[in-house]
C-alpha cells in the first residue's frame, strides 16, 4: 500500500512540462479553470492517496487490536464424579445446568443428559486438561443419600473416575474494553457461519470487500419500496461499521467504509475477517451495556455456549444481526418471530436446511432468558480474587492478550448456596432490626484441605460488581481472636483446657496514663472458671488475663504464625480483637484449625496455561506445619464445644448437625459488626455482617452471622468434624463448673482432648452425688 | 538435571504404587535411603484414589513431575484423610527441590498416619532429606534418628 503515493509523486510534473502545460494553457485561455486541471488532479490524487493510506492504518490498527487481544479464560473447578463422591441430587441438577447440559429423551449429542429417578444418563463434552484428555463419553451415574452410588459407562461397566468439563466463569480484558465472550472459528457451529453468510453476504467468499451487485440490488429494492428495507453491505463493511459504530449515515462515510473494507480484504483472509465480525458484530443491549460478538450474544440471550445453539436459537440470532434494538426479543417478540421464520425460509431457499429442519425451528416459539446474566461474570466477588492473585505474577498486558487459560478453585455449587443463604438470612436480619437495607455481608467458603476459595461473596448482592467486602472490608474481629490466645495458651504456655483461669476485673494502666478496663458481654465476673469454659463462653476479662500473662507479643506472633499475613500492633486490646482483618484473612487463620495445625493460605488459582494448553505455573497445594497439631486438636475440640454449650449453641435451631462442628462467634463494640467462622470435615466458612459506615446493626455474632453460616451449611448439606478417634489424645468428659471429671448426672459435660497423663483425674461432684461443688472447686484450687 | 536425577529418586515409588516398572529397573541405582521403607496404598484406597495413583506413576515415569502432583492433588481433594497420598506428594516435592514443601506435606501425612510406623518412618527420611537439602545438617540428623527409631522398632 505504501507504494501508492510515491508513484503519484512520482508523476508530478516538474519544471519541463510546466513550461509545456503553461503553454498548452494559453492556447485553451478560453477555459481558465481548465488550465490547471492536471496539477489539480494530482492534488486530488495524492490527497486520495494519503486519505487511503489513513484509511488504511486505521482500520489495520483497529483489526490487529481485536485480534491479538485473546483475554485469560478462567474456568471453575471441574465436577469430579466417582463412587462414594459426596453428590446431592439438586447439587447435580445445578451443576448441569450452569454447564448448559440439556435435558434430552436420549442424551445422543456431548451436552446433553437424561434423568429418571436417581439416575442420571449424561453424555460429557469432554475437555482437554493439561494433566489428560477427557473424553467425551455417556456415563450412567446412580445418586442416593447424598453421593454418587454407581457410576457405569454405556455399557453397564463400572467407571473410576469421571471428569465433567469447567465451567467457563469469565474472562481477563483490559479495563477499557468492552465486555466480551471472544469465539474462535471452530468453536462456532458451521450452521451459524452458512446462514449469516447466505442471509447477509451470498458471495463472501468471493468478493474483494464489496459487492457492487447487491448494492444495486439493494438500490433497485429500496427505491421500488421508497425506503431503506434492504442493505448490500457486505460482511466485510459491517465489521467496518461495527469498528467505528456511529450512527451517521452519510455517502461519505459509506464511501470509507467501502474503501476499508476493499483494504480489510486485501490485508486479510476471509476466515480471520469472518472470526473478526463473529466477535465485533453488535447484537443487543443491556441498559449501557452492549452486546458485541456471538460468543456474548449467545449468553445474553440462551445462557449457552455459542457451540450449542439449534437451528432456531441460530437462525435468532442471525435475524438480530440486522437491527438489534428493532428485533428486541424481549419487547418485540412477534417482529423478531417473523424475521427469524424469514431466515429460516432464506436458509432453505439457498439448500443451507433442509425444509423439514426449517419447519421443526419455526415451529419453536423465540424464547430468551428472561434474566440474562449481568456484566462479564456471574462471581464478580471471586474473579476479583483471581485477578488479585493473578497480578502477583503477571502483568496486566499477558492476562488480557495472552490467551491464557485460568483453572480456579470456585466451587459453583458452594457459590450458589453460598449466595442463597445470605440472599435469604441478611433480608430477614435485615428487616427484623430495621436497616432499611442497609444491613451488609460477606462470606468466604473454603475447603478445610489446602485451602482452596470454594465460594466468595462480596456483599448482599452477589452479582454487583463492587466494593469486595470478603477481600477489602476489615473490620475488628472482636471475639473471634479468642482461640488464638487460648492456643498460645495451650501450646506455649503448658496449660489443659480444665486449668483454672482468673475472670475477675481486670484494669490495664496505658504508657499515657490512660487505663483500659475489658468488662464481659454480661457485666458479670465469673471468678475462676475451667479455661476452655472462658472460651466456649466468650469471657473477656479472663482472656485479657491469660493473654497478658502469656504476653501479648507472644499473642500477635501466634496470629502471624496461623496465616495473617502482615504485622499487627501488640497492644492489649489484641486480646480480646480490636485488630481489623478481611473475612478473607480471618480464614487464613481458621483455616489452620481446620487442617490440624498446618498453615495453608487460601488459594484461587490452580494452575495457569499458555495459549498452547501447557502450564505456565501452578500453585501447589502447599501445607506447612505452622503449630503443633496436638494443641490445636486440643483447641479444636473446645471450639466444638462453643457449638454444643457455648455461643455458637443457637446454630442448632437452624441446621441440626451443628453440634459436630466447630467455631466461634465475634461481636464488637455496640454490636457494629457480627461475625462467625466455623469448620467441619471439609468446609470452612466465616461471615461477617455490617453496615458499611459502621454504624451499629444491633446484631451479635450469634444472632447474626451465626445464622448466616448455619443456613450455608444446611445447604451444603456439610459432613461435621470426625467424631474423637485415633489421634494419640485422651478425650474426657469434663465437667464445666469445676473443671473435673464428668460422668453420669453432670450436665453440660464437655468432650474434650488433653495430651495423655493431663487429663484431670479426680471426678467432679456432680459425678459422686456431693452437693457442695463450689467448695470442692475452692479446695482443689487452694491445695 | 534436576528432573533427570529426580525420574531415579523416583524408582521405589513406582514400584511400590504398582509394579508397573520392569523388574530390571529396579537395580539401575544406588536409591538412596529417603525412599526407603516403600509405602504403598491402603487396601482400602478407592478405585478412583488409585487410578489417579497410578497415573501420577506414568507422569512421573515420563519425567512429567508437575503433572504427577497435579494428579496427587486430585487424589487428595478424593481422599484427603489419606497419608499415603501426601507423602507421595511429599516425595514428588523432594524431587522437584522444593525442600520447604517436602517437609510440610511429610509432616502432614506423619499427622494423619497414627499407628503406621512404616509410614511415619518414611516421612521422616523425608523430612531428614529435605532439611539436608536446606542446610540444616542437625535437624536432618534428628529426622534421621526419629526415623531409625521407627524402623528399628517395625
Amino acid at each position: 500500500m505504501a507504494r501508492k503515493p510515491t508513484r503519484k509523486r512520482r508523476r508530478r510534473p516538474g519544471p519541463a512540462r510546466r513550461t509545456a502545460s503553461r503553454r498548452r494553457s494559453g492556447r485553451r485561455g478560453r477555459w481558465p479553470w481548465l488550465r490547471h486541471w492536471k496539477r489539480a488532479l494530482a492534488v486530488l490524487l495524492a490527497a486520495a492517496a494519503a486519505w487511503t493510506v489513513y484509511l488504511d492504518v486505521t482500520i489495520r490498527t483497529a483489526f490487529e487490536g481485536k485480534r491479538w487481544a485473546l483475554p485469560a479464560h478462567v474456568y471453575a473447578r471441574p465436577l469430579e464424579l466417582y463412587e462414594g463422591a459426596p453428590l446431592a441430587e439438586a447439587d447435580f441438577r445445578l451443576e448441569l445446568k450452569r454447564l448448559a447440559y440439556r435435558p434430552a429423551y436420549i442424551p445422543e449429542q456431548p451436552g446433553t443428559y437424561s434423568h429418571s429417578g436417581s439416575t442420571w444418563v449424561v453424555h460429557t463434552r469432554g475437555f482437554d486438561f493439561w494433566d489428560g484428555t477427557e473424553p467425551p463419553r455417556i456415563v450412567q451415574v446412580q445418586l442416593g443419600g447424598g453421593r454418587v452410588q454407581r457410576l457405569t459407562d454405556a455399557g453397564g461397566r463400572a467407571v473410576d473416575l469421571v471428569r465433567l468439563d469447567p465451567m467457563f466463569i469469565g474472562g481477563i480484558y483490559p479495563s477499557h474494553h468492552e465486555d466480551r465472550v471472544l469465539v474462535q472459528l471452530e468453536d462456532v457451529p458451521p450452521l451459524l457461519v452458512e446462514a449469516l453468510i447466505a442471509v447477509e453476504d451470498r458471495k463472501f467468499r468471493h468478493h474483494h470487500g464489496i459487492d457492487l451487485r447487491a448494492i444495486a440490488r439493494a438500490a433497485w429494492a429500496n427505491l421500488r419500496a421508497g425506503a431503506a428495507v434492504q442493505g448490500g453491505s457486505t460482511l466485510t463493511q459491517q465489521l467496518v461499521k461495527n469498528f467505528f459504530l456511529s450512527n451517521e449515515r452519510s455517502l461519505w462515510r459509506k464511501a470509507n467504509e467501502a474503501v476499508m473494507a476493499l483494504l480489510l480484504e486485501l490485508h486479510y483472509d476471509k476466515d480471520e475477517i469472518l472470526e473478526a465480525y463473529l466477535n465485533e458484530v453488535y447484537l443487543g443491549q443491556q441498559g449501557r451495556r452492549a452486546i458485541h460478538g456471538f460468543g456474548l450474544a449467545s449468553r445474553f440471550y440462551f445462557d449457552k455456549p455459542v457451540g450449542e445453539l439449534d437451528l432456531a436459537e441460530i437462525a435468532t440470532l442471525v435475524a438480530l444481526v440486522r437491527g438489534p434494538g428493532y428485533y428486541d426479543p424481549r419487547r418485540h417478540p412477534r417482529r423478531l418471530q417473523r424475521r427469524r421464520d424469514r431466515i429460516l425460509d432464506i436458509l432453505v431457499e439457498r439448500n443451507v436446511v433442509s425444509a423439514g429442519e426449517a419447519a421443526a425451528a419455526r415451529s419453536r416459539p423465540v424464547r430468551v432468558v428472561a434474566d440474562p446474566p449481568h456484566g462479564i461474570t456471574p462471581y464478580p466477588a471471586f474473579m476479583d480474587l483471581v485477578r488479585r492473585q493473578l497480578r502477583r505474577d503477571y502483568r496486566d498486558q499477558d492476562l488480557t492478550s495472552e490467551g491464557l487459560r485460568v483453572f480456579t478453585t470456585l466451587d459453583p455449587v458452594v457459590q450458589a448456596r453460598a449466595e442463597a443463604a445470605v440472599a435469604a438470612q441478611v433480608a430477614a436480619l435485615d428487616r427484623a432490626r430495621g436497616l432499611d437495607g442497609r444491613l451488609q455481608a460477606a462470606v468466604i467458603v473454603t475447603s478445610t484441605t489446602g485451602g482452596e476459595v470454594l465460594a466468595l461473596v462480596g456483599g448482599r448482592d452477589a452479582r454487583f460488581a463492587g466494593f469486595n467486602r470478603a477481600l477489602d472490608a476489615r473490620r475488628p474481629v472482636g471475639s473471634l481472636i479468642k482461640p488464638v490466645v487460648y492456643l498460645t495458651a495451650l501450646a506455649e504456655g503448658g496449660y489443659t483446657l480444665a486449668a483454672p483461669v482468673d475472670d475477675s476485673p481486670i484494669r490495664i494502666g496505658g504508657p499515657g496514663g490512660e487505663e483500659w478496663v475489658p468488662a464481659n458481654y454480661d457485666h458479670v465476673s465469673h471468678g475462676e472458671v475451667p479455661l476452655f469454659v472462658a472460651l466456649t463462653r466468650s469471657y473477656n476479662q479472663a482472656t485479657v488475663r491469660l493473654g497478658m500473662a502469656l504476653g501479648v507479643k507472644r499473642v500477635a506472633a501466634m496470629l502471624r504464625r496461623l496465616g495473617l499475613e502482615r504485622e499487627v500492633p501488640a497492644y492489649p486490646s489484641l486480646l480480646l480483637g480490636a485488630v481489623a482483618m478481611s473475612p478473607e484473612e480471618v480464614a487464613a487463620v481458621y483455616q489452620t484449625f481446620a487442617a490440624g495445625g498446618f498453615r495453608s493460605p487460601p488459594r484461587a488459582i490452580r494452575e495457569v496455561l499458555d495459549a498452547r494448553g501447557e502450564p505456565l505455573k501452578r500453585f501447589p497445594l502447599n501445607v506447612e506445619q505452622a503449630v503443633d497439631p496436638a494443641a490445636v486438636a486440643l483447641l479444636n475440640s473446645a471450639l466444638r464445644e462453643v457449638m454444643r454449650h457455648g455461643t455458637g449453641r443457637a446454630a442448632r435451631q437452624w441446621f441440626a448437625p451443628a453440634g459436630g462442628f466447630a467455631g466461634k462467634t465475634g461481636t464488637t463494640d455496640d454490636l457494629r459488626d457480627s461475625w462467625f467462622a466455623g469448620f467441619g470435615r471439609r468446609h470452612l466458612a466465616v461471615v461477617w455482617l455490617g453496615r458499611d459506615d459502621n454504624a451499629p446493626i444491633g446484631l451479635s455474632g450469634a444472632a447474626g452471622a451465626l445464622r448466616v453460616w448455619s443456613d450455608l451449611m444446611r445447604r451444603l448439606h456439610a459432613p461435621p468434624l470426625d467424631p474423637p478417634g485415633e489421634d494419640g489424645l485422651e478425650w474426657v468428659e469434663v465437667d464445666p463448673a469445676s473443671g473435673l471429671r464428668a460422668a453420669a448426672g453432670c450436665e453440660g459435660a464437655a468432650l474434650l482432648a488433653f495430651r495423655p497423663g493431663t487429663a484431670p483425674g479426680e471426678y467432679a461432684p456432680c459425678s459422686t452425688g456431693l452437693a457442695e461443688r463450689a467448695s470442692h472447686w475452692l479446695r482443689r484450687i487452694l491445695r | 538435571m534436576r528432573r533427570v536425577a529426580g525420574w531415579w529418586l523416583l524408582v521405589p515409588w513406582l514400584l511400590a504404587a504398582g509394579c508397573a516398572v520392569p523388574p530390571a529397573e529396579e537395580g539401575f541405582t544406588p536409591v538412596p535411603e529417603a525412599e526407603r521403607p516403600v509405602v504403598v496404598p491402603g487396601r482400602d484406597t478407592p478405585p478412583a484414589v488409585r487410578r489417579l495413583i497410578a497415573r501420577a506413576r506414568e507422569a512421573a515415569r515420563a519425567g512429567r513431575l508437575d503433572r504427577a502432583e497435579a494428579l496427587l492433588e486430585r487424589a487428595v481433594r478424593i481422599d484427603p484423610r489419606n497419608p499415603v497420598l501426601w507423602h507421595y506428594m511429599a516425595r514428588v516435592h523432594l524431587h522437584q527441590g522444593r525442600a520447604a514443601r517436602a517437609e510440610g506435606l511429610a509432616a502432614k501425612s506423619n499427622s494423619l498416619a497414627r499407628g503406621d510406623r512404616l509410614l511415619q518412618e518414611a516421612n521422616w527420611r523425608v523430612i531428614a532429606h529435605a532439611r539436608a537439602a536446606r542446610g540444616d545438617a542437625a535437624g536432618a540428623r534428628a529426622a534421621e534418628a526419629r526415623a531409625e527409631a521407627l524402623g528399628a522398632g517395625r
